[in-house]
């Protein structure tokens, strides 16, 4: 590379690099620093000895590394649904609608116009006891006592948010579809493939990089999601994350919550690392 | 990283110093001079959601109109805590009392000079003891309120005479808790008369069992009073830990509820305003909390918010029947049977947040 446009090239990546350094770099040092702090108290970054005591106590508490089993198998869970849902809406977009798609994408992305909050709100006056689902249960006679389970659960906080990511996985299959080359499909047809084998041996193999890349973008921050579970989950729904807020903002036991999202970001880390090595296997083989 | 920070450390602590000598040369002013009304400035408030109010602080307000209170929030006594320790350039702020010997040993806050507070002789002794530590005054009381548990009349027609009722599976489905490690501990302590301050691993360990076979029965922990009112409004809820500003709110929405008078006694909590150890305008701090304990200061608080006031004299200026009742004011010996929220050591209050969280996690 000639040494000028090396310059160029420096000058363009200062500004982002800096950002992410700044910004995200330095939080995460400053946060896995703290998971190995004793306590909260005393000076910021004096006065301290680094300690193990954190990651003693998370290990030692079998119920934090269930619930961060059960974080993942639900963030696994959503984003399958999620992927699963999106797929037939993509697939439609690019090859039934075609050109006029743009204008379908706006509308498909229209729910994000609205507070995240309200969105899952909506969720209450669907699922709710004295909601929809409820209501028209009861007066079709089906039921006689409004289903309590529908809100305040773990499926509650799978629906909400299946619903909430559908639309976001949509994008990157629709950008992946968009790139096959038609000449490909022709080819598979005048060879004779039916229209299934079509899908099977083509069009799916080669979307499959939009469909792992979706797919991961709901599962990394499904993982440690805090905002819906305590909205919708009640009781019984907490996820990995609303355990981690907990000891952030509210029992001031800051050492233990970076502790426990140290832990967080490296399993799910690992768990992206995987799959994208799959991924890849899989490309290959398509 | 770390080696970094060490390189800074010495610097830091000369800045810190700094800061510290200039606000102690202006703490060391000799004269306790009122503040002018023509005072002007800017005075920084880290305070909780709904209290930037003016009502919150109408008096000073009125008595010094060029001063501008402008209010930064905190979201929990964590957070406040945490944004105290973090730096902030807020000059009052306002725990609640559990927290105060946290902010002295960090030396986040200043020992209060008492005689510059001229309304300071009409609050009650057994409120003045609530800012101290380490028999020094930190902070004034002011605000205070109760625990305990709210109830649908219409639901429960019995009535509910003790905290046993949060845990009682005749309710299955329509129990609210308060989303709270302390809190779910010193309920715990008050059914089984343990004292929350000097409680056993054992005890503990019961306390754990308790509240993790309570889940099943409780429809969701609140975090937020406006949660708890629309969950209790809908009759989704019929029983909950609760504070009297939620049983007024209720009442005004003529909901069918009463507050319960639990025999092992209603818990209470008090708010706290202390000035910041580096404050820079150490006047307009003490006029602002001097004003905060007026009977005024109190009529407008309680009224507007059905919070309790500290200066008694308050109490005879609300006329609202709902407000008398919900704070119980018609009863003068309701706070002999409340029990304030006690100083926990950081070590327990570890201990409660981690056993809250096991609760909450447990599968």
């Amino acid at each position: 590379m000639p040494r000028q446009s090396r310059g160029r090239l420096w000058a363009l990546i200062a500004a982002p690099s800096l950002w992410l350094v700044l910004f995200l770099v330095l939080p995460l040092l400053l946060l896995a620093a703290y998971s190995f702090r004793a306590g909260v108290g005393g000076a910021l970054f004096r006065d301290w000895t680094p300690t193990l005591e954190q990651y003693r106590i998370l290990f030692a508490t079998p119920a934090f590394l269930r619930l961060l089993v059960m974080s993942a198998g639900i963030a696994l869970v959503v984003a399958v649904l999620a992927t699963l849902l999106a797929y037939p809406v993509a697939y439609y977009l690019v090859f039934r609608i075609r050109e006029r798609a743009g204008v379908y994408i706006v509308l498909l992305m229209i729910p994000f116009w609205i507070s995240y909050l309200l969105r899952v709100m909506a969720w209450k006056v669907i699922l709710g006891e004295g909601g929809a689902v409820n209501s028209l249960l009861l007066s079709l006679g089906l039921i006689h006592e409004p289903i309590s389970a529908l809100f305040y659960s773990r499926l509650a906080v799978i629906v909400t948010l299946v619903y909430v990511w559908t639309p976001f996985v949509a994008l990157p299959i629709i950008a992946t579809l968009y790139r096959i080359d038609r000449a490909l499909l022709e080819a598979a047809s005048s060879l004779g493939a039916t229209p299934r084998q079509r899908f099977w041996r083509v069009t799916l193999p080669l979307s499959l990089p939009g469909v792992i890349a979706g797919a991961v973008m709901v599962f990394i921050p499904t993982v440690g999601e805090y905002v819906t579970p305590s909205l919708v989950g009640g009781s019984s729904g907490a996820m990995y994350g609303n355990i981690i807020f907990d000891f952030f903002g509210r029992s001031a036991n800051w050492p233990l919550g970076a502790a426990l999202a140290v832990v967080m970001l490296l399993l799910t880390l690992a768990l992206v690392g995987a799959t994208s090595r799959i991924s890849r296997v899989e490309r290959f083989i398509g | 990283m770390i080696a970094s920070f060490r390189r800074l450390a010495p610097l830091s602590l000369l800045v810190l110093l700094a800061v510290l000598a200039v606000a102690c040369a202006k703490e060391k002013r000799p004269a306790a001079t009122p503040l002018s009304p023509d005072a002007t400035g800017t005075l920084t408030v880290l305070d909780w959601a709904g209290y930037e109010d003016t009502s919150m602080f109408v008096t000073f307000h009125r008595a010094y109109p060029k001063v501008t209170v402008s209010v930064a929030f905190g979201e929990s006594d964590a957070d406040i805590f945490g944004k105290m320790k973090a730096g902030t350039d807020a000059c009052v702020f306002h725990p609640y009392s559990g927290w105060q010997h946290f902010y002295v040993r960090d030396g986040l806050v200043a020992e209060l000079d008492t005689t510059r507070l001229s309304h300071w002789s009409e609050i009650p002794a057994r409120f003045k003891a609530l800012g101290q530590v380490d028999g020094k005054q930190y902070f004034i009381p002011w605000d205070w309120g109760y625990t305990s548990i709210l109830y649908r009349t219409d639901k429960i027609p019995g009535g509910v005479d003790s905290w046993t009722a949060l845990f009682d599976p005749k309710y299955k489905g329509h129990i609210s808790m308060w989303d709270d490690g302390p809190g779910a501990v010193a309920i715990a302590t008050y059914v089984k008369n343990w004292d929350e301050t000097k409680l056993s691993d054992a005890q503990l360990a019961e306390i754990e069992r308790m509240w993790t076979s309570q889940r099943p029965l409780n429809r969701f922990y609140w975090t937020g009073e406006p949660e708890l009112v629309q969950g209790m409004a809908s009759g989704e809820i019929w029983l909950a830990y609760a504070w009297q500003g939620a049983y007024n709110t209720l009442l005004g929405q003529h909901v069918p509820v009463a507050y319960a008078q639990p025999k092992e006694g209603r818990n209470s909590w008090v708010g706290l305003y202390g000035i910041s150890s580096k404050c820079q305008t150490p006047d307009l701090a003490y006029g602002f909390l001097d004003e905060k304990l007026t009977a005024a200061q109190g009529v407008s608080l309680i009224s507007s918010f059905a919070y309790g006031h500290v200066n008694p004299a308050a109490y005879q200026g609300v006329t609202d029947s709902n407000i008398v009742r919900a704070l119980s004011l018609n009863d003068p010996t309701v706070l002999e049977r409340t029990k304030f929220t006690p100083l926990v050591t950081e070590a327990d209050r570890d201990h409660f947040g981690q056993l809250w969280a096991r609760v909450k996690a447990a599968q």
